[in-house]
């Protein structure tokens, strides 16, 4: 019984402090929020842009469709190609953009003349992502590129010829590779139109011109990618805040007087666990609550509720494990702190864990905090409950074990040091 | 009846309490006075059943209170020396939850808080929140706390300590008031003033040991009714003994650097006939004051220093 006054006490203490117990529920959705808003679109150019500095030595085709590419009207805000000189070499170097397209002299009448030719892609090291973007258009330029000179050798053979005659052709000659082209292309026709498979890009939401204005969609995707690891962030750090009370407890000889009255070590420690674990669990349905209204699909709603509660006792299991073991208040702030982050990044709550690199995966699975997030994300992806009872499983046993193994030492610390 | 028997308690090499053994008679103040460090709290907090001792055991009304801790601890009422009280709650929140501590509830709880607010003078802050209050009014909410189950025995640790006249005296008006109600009360302390001016009988700890218990009376006639005298000037300690200690009726009881002490019997010559012998010893004297029997006398008697060393 006393356990439960234990408990009424501790949530009557959030309740008397409102902006106290505001803000420490604010914080996770503040930041999940401010993720959101800066990656969620609705800025001015839309998006992220991929700047790519063109050197074309040889005033080559290619080198024009290049330019053309981010010339169309679809590519504004997303594609910038610059057209350089050697200085982009230079550019390269200050890191002024995604990659540098080479081509150098004597491309085109190498594609024409059938003999090897090379495009040189320099990427800059900075970026992860957007040369690899650049380097894959090229690859499937090149591709196209390879396949044209194959296809149209004969044609181009004669156009070969033409350039390497010291006078111009005939009309004739002129006129018959066309009708060569013509054909061709006729041929090619049959092969290429209609295509067998389609590309639909898709918009999340909102048209263009809306989502430059404002784009909910675009931040409730975001938001369901990065809520679930901020909601672990959060339900931790609740769980740190209400685990250092008890050190709080001991420091200030509240457990001491608690103890003269017909408390038992026992249900005092049961008293607090319970008031860590509603406390992580109502912090936690409130992060689910908010990432709801603000458009994020959180799948079953049963579900949902058994990773909330299985979230909030991994939670209180970690913090009240890592409390029991440190010497002041202090301490544990800071032990707990550098715990709770490590956790998060090893455990795939701010970066996904296929961004990772592979010999930290299995790491990552060391951590309540992937289990955690995965579960959520699993359920957002249109999972049920039943994909994710192996998470449901480790997240509520592995708190368990936290929770009797920190009590059990901290009850020992209690007895052995009560004075 | 609190019976306490022969209680040890060590914390590594240190020896906190030492086969101290003493009883708290029904409806008396009994006051375990002694110095900063003499055992006081740990020898309480044994009682209290919050720390185990290592032996000995302590019985309440009969009860062991290792054996029966909950049924026990109902008869309790403990004020420590520390204020342990919420100071993001209300003074009056804390005093519900702690009188829910003690299966109170409802209407009796409410006019428990209440009556217990009015009697420490903080009816008027009931709903403020205690982190405003002043180190003497937390002291008050503290005492409050320890009495608002009405609890048959009552142990205080040295609760007046760091706190302004005005508070002190409301405490100790408390603790009066709650003992002609007949509840027994164990107070510690290390001012002499308090343990003469509030205890029916006083126990004296040093270093871990009762050196004595009695009443006031008791104590001062254990001392032999010495008076003590008091000396300073320009002399030294080997000095001051050598010459002091050859005077008939005399012990030296402390002699340092420019100051002595002296206890003089009432059995001997007297101290019209000691006081000329000293006045002539020769010694550089400054100073020379008597100090009738008191608990300082007693207290410099048993152990040779004086209570606030």
């Amino acid at each position: 019984m006393a356990a439960f006054h234990i408990l009424r006490r501790d949530l009557l203490r959030y309740l008397r402090n409102p902006g106290r117990t505001a803000l420490l529920f604010a914080i996770p959705l503040m930041m999940a929020g401010i993720f959101a808003l800066v990656f969620g679109g609705g800025g001015e150019d839309g998006g992220i842009t991929i700047r790519v500095l063109l050197w074309d030595e040889d005033s080559s085709l290619l080198g024009r469709l290049l330019q053309g590419a981010g010339d169309r009207p679809e590519s504004e805000g997303r594609l910038e190609v610059v057209p350089v000189g050697q200085e982009g070499l230079e550019m390269m170097n200050h890191g002024d953009a995604s990659a540098l397209v080479h081509l150098p002299k004597g491309f085109t009448r190498a594609v024409i003349d059938g003999t090897p030719a090379v495009i040189e892609v320099i990427k800059n090291p900075a970026q992860r992502f957007l040369p690899l973007v650049v380097e894959e258009g090229v690859i499937l330029g090149a591709t196209v590129l390879s396949t044209g000179s194959r296809a149209l050798r004969p044609e181009l053979d004669v156009i070969s010829s033409f350039l390497d005659a010291d006078d111009a052709p005939e009309d004739a000659a002129v006129g018959a590779l066309s009708a060569s082209f013509n054909r061709r292309a006729k041929q090619f026709d049959s092969y290429v139109f209609p295509p067998v498979v389609k590309l639909e890009a898709v918009d999340v939401g909102a048209s263009h011109d809306e989502e430059t204005a404002a784009s909910p969609q675009g931040i409730a995707a975001v938001l369901s990618v990065f809520l679930p690891g901020f909601a672990i962030l959060g339900v931790l750090f609740l769980a740190q805040s209400a685990t250092r009370d008890m050190l709080h407890d001991r420091e200030t000889g509240v457990v001491r007087q608690l103890l003269t009255a017909p408390v038992t070590p026992v249900s005092y420690l049961v008293g607090k666990c319970l008031s860590v674990l509603v406390v992580s669990a109502v912090g936690l349905a409130l992060l689910v609550a908010a990432g709801a209204a603000a458009g994020v699909a959180w799948g079953s709603p049963v579900a949902v509720v058994a990773v909330i509660v299985t979230a909030a006792i991994a939670a209180s299991g970690t913090l009240l494990l890592v409390m029991s073991v440190v010497g002041s208040e202090r301490q544990g702030d800071a032990v707990a702190t550098v715990v709770i982050m490590s956790w998060c990044m090893l455990g795939g709550a701010f970066v996904p864990l296929s961004q990772m690199p592979t010999f930290l995966h299995p790491i990552a699975k060391t951590t309540l905090v992937y289990w955690a997030t995965t579960a959520f994300s699993t359920l957002i992806a249109g999972g049920g409950i039943a994909d994710v009872l192996p998470n449901l499983a480790v997240l509520a046993g592995g708190g368990a074990l936290g929770i009797a193994i920190g009590a059990a030492v901290m009850g020992r610390r209690l007895a052995r040091g009560a004075l | 009846m609190i019976t306490v028997e022969r209680l040890c308690r060590t914390f590594g090499d240190l020896v906190a309490v030492d086969d101290v053994s003493f009883e708290v008679r029904d409806g008396e103040i009994l006051g375990l006075l002694g110095p900063n460090g003499a055992g006081k709290t740990t020898t309480l907090c044994m009682i209290s059943g919050v720390l185990k001792p290592d032996s000995g055991r302590v019985l309440v009304d009969g009860r062991d209170i290792w054996l029966e801790p909950t049924v026990v601890k109902r008869d309790l009422g403990v004020v420590p020396q520390e204020v342990a009280v919420y100071e993001d709650l209300t003074a009056r929140d804390n005093l519900s939850f702690w009188g829910s501590l003690y299966g109170l509830s409802g209407s009796e709880l409410r006019e428990r808080v209440d009556e217990g607010l009015t009697r420490v003078g903080l009816a008027d802050r009931a709903g403020d929140r205690v982190k405003g209050f002043s180190g003497g009014m937390k002291r008050r909410l503290n005492l409050c706390m320890g009495l608002l189950h009405r609890p048959r025995f009552l142990l205080l640790d040295e609760p007046t300590v760091g706190i302004d006249p005005q508070a002190r005296l409301n405490i100790l008006e408390v603790i009066r008031g709650v003992t002609a109600g007949g509840t027994t009360v164990l107070y510690t302390t290390h001012y002499m003033e308090e343990a003469q001016e509030l205890c029916d009988r006083i126990a004296i700890i040093d270093h871990g040991r009762i050196l004595t218990v009695g009443t006031l009376d008791e104590l001062t006639r254990l001392a032999g009714e010495a008076e003590v005298l008091r000396l300073a000037g320009g002399f030294d300690g080997i000095q001051a003994r050598d010459r002091l200690q050859s005077i008939a009726g005399v012990r030296v009881l402390q002699a340092g650097d420019g100051s002595a002490t002296l206890s003089v019997a009432a059995g001997g010559p007297g101290l019209l006939a000691v006081l000329p012998a000293v006045l002539s010893s020769g010694l550089p004297l400054d100073d020379v004051s008597i100090q009738r029997p008191n608990l300082q006398s007693v207290f410099i008697s048993l152990t040779g220093r004086e209570l606030r060393d």
